[in-house]
């Protein structure tokens, strides 16, 4: 517990990538530096939800978000640049609606966003879409 | 439980500042943690061109480092290339207008093999032959300014906007455009990197 303190609250003016993936039936947030090649925290609705269905909802992003941005306070992460991703290819490309949440809330536990980027994958036309279920309308 | 993984797993990395090429005069990007300073190689950095210049209208520019020199505190990357953030292309592309692309490979006089790719938008819809010649009087700029460019000058050109101004004034008497950008650049091989 002691060694804990002791790392916590790093002098920082550091910055970090936050990664939102948010689809319809989860949010994944993954935090790392700019390179994007260490990860500094991460955290999805698992961790945060009993129920399976629950963990796309925006109360679940939040969770997540505080969980993300306490951990970079500790390693003196002051502010964010959000890449925020849909699940894409051939299928949805609008992110789900942990995203939102997700970026609120790393801004009110007090991390600072910088640019917010989409980054969601689109095809240049490579693989064929899934068929049509039967009575959607398509 | 999770948040001693987290202390543990920060303890024992050093940060290190990132800095941009030479060509970009050192300008820090960031900082990035590593335990053994070779694992930084060739890591890369996205940044705007607005926050290496300090000038917030140039924020649609992605600039992109790789790392390639490791100092004691800090590692020396070399300028990879650029892209246009999506929401900025996205932004100019109209329904009903042509948009003209093509990739250009070019070698500096310094021996950069560098990939350009501009984009033409134009106020409506071009014929065949007018987007053909669009397309061949841009290239045959491109391929003029980088044959009297050095590497420097020609990145600069590309990213800071000169050489697309200097393409839309030519090819604009083509074909009535509205705008032409540089919308990605790739460097494909440096001097002294045997050819593929």
């Amino acid at each position: 517990m002691s060694a804990e303190d002791e790392t916590e609250q790093v002098e920082g003016d550091r910055w970090g990538v936050a990664h939102i993936h948010a689809s319809l039936n989860n949010t994944i947030i993954t935090l790392t530096d700019l390179t994007g090649a260490e990860t500094l925290a991460k955290s999805s609705g698992g961790t945060v939800v009993k129920q399976s269905r629950n963990e796309s909802t925006p109360y679940a992003a939040m969770q997540m978000a505080e969980e993300v941005a306490d951990r970079a306070a500790e390693q003196g992460i002051s502010g964010v640049h959000v890449r925020i991703r849909a699940p894409g290819g051939n299928m949805n490309t609008n992110p789900g609606p942990g995203a939102q949440a997700a970026i609120r809330a790393l801004a009110r536990a007090g991390l600072e966003i910088g640019r917010i980027e989409d980054v969601t994958p689109i095809p240049h036309d490579g693989c064929k879409g899934p068929k049509g279920r039967r009575g959607r309308g398509n | 439980m999770s948040s001693r993984q987290v202390s543990k797993a920060g303890r024992g990395k050093d940060w290190y500042t990132v800095l941009a090429s030479q060509e970009f005069d050192r300008a820090e990007l960031g900082e990035t943690p590593a335990d053994e300073p070779e694992k930084l190689l060739d890591r890369t950095i996205v940044t705007t061109l607005g926050e290496i210049t300090d000038d917030f209208g140039e924020n649609n520019t992605k600039m992109k480092f790789q790392v390639d020199e490791i100092g004691s505190d800090s590692v020396y990357t070399v300028f990879t290339g650029h892209e246009l953030t999506r929401d900025y292309v996205r932004s100019l592309v109209r329904r009903g207008t042509s948009k003209v692309d093509d990739v250009i490979v070019v070698e500096t006089t310094d021996g950069y093999e560098v990939e350009v790719q501009p984009s033409a938008f134009a106020a409506k819809k071009a014929d065949d032959s007018q987007e053909k010649a669009i397309r061949a009087r841009v290239r045959e700029i491109v391929e003029e300014k980088a044959e009297e460019s050095t590497f420097e000058e020609f990145i600069d050109a590309v990213v800071t906007g000169r050489l697309s101004s200097a393409l839309y004034s030519e090819a604009k008497k083509i074909y009535p455009l509205r705008r032409i950008e540089i919308e990605k650049s790739d460097v494909e091989r440096r001097p002294g990197e045997a050819e593929e």
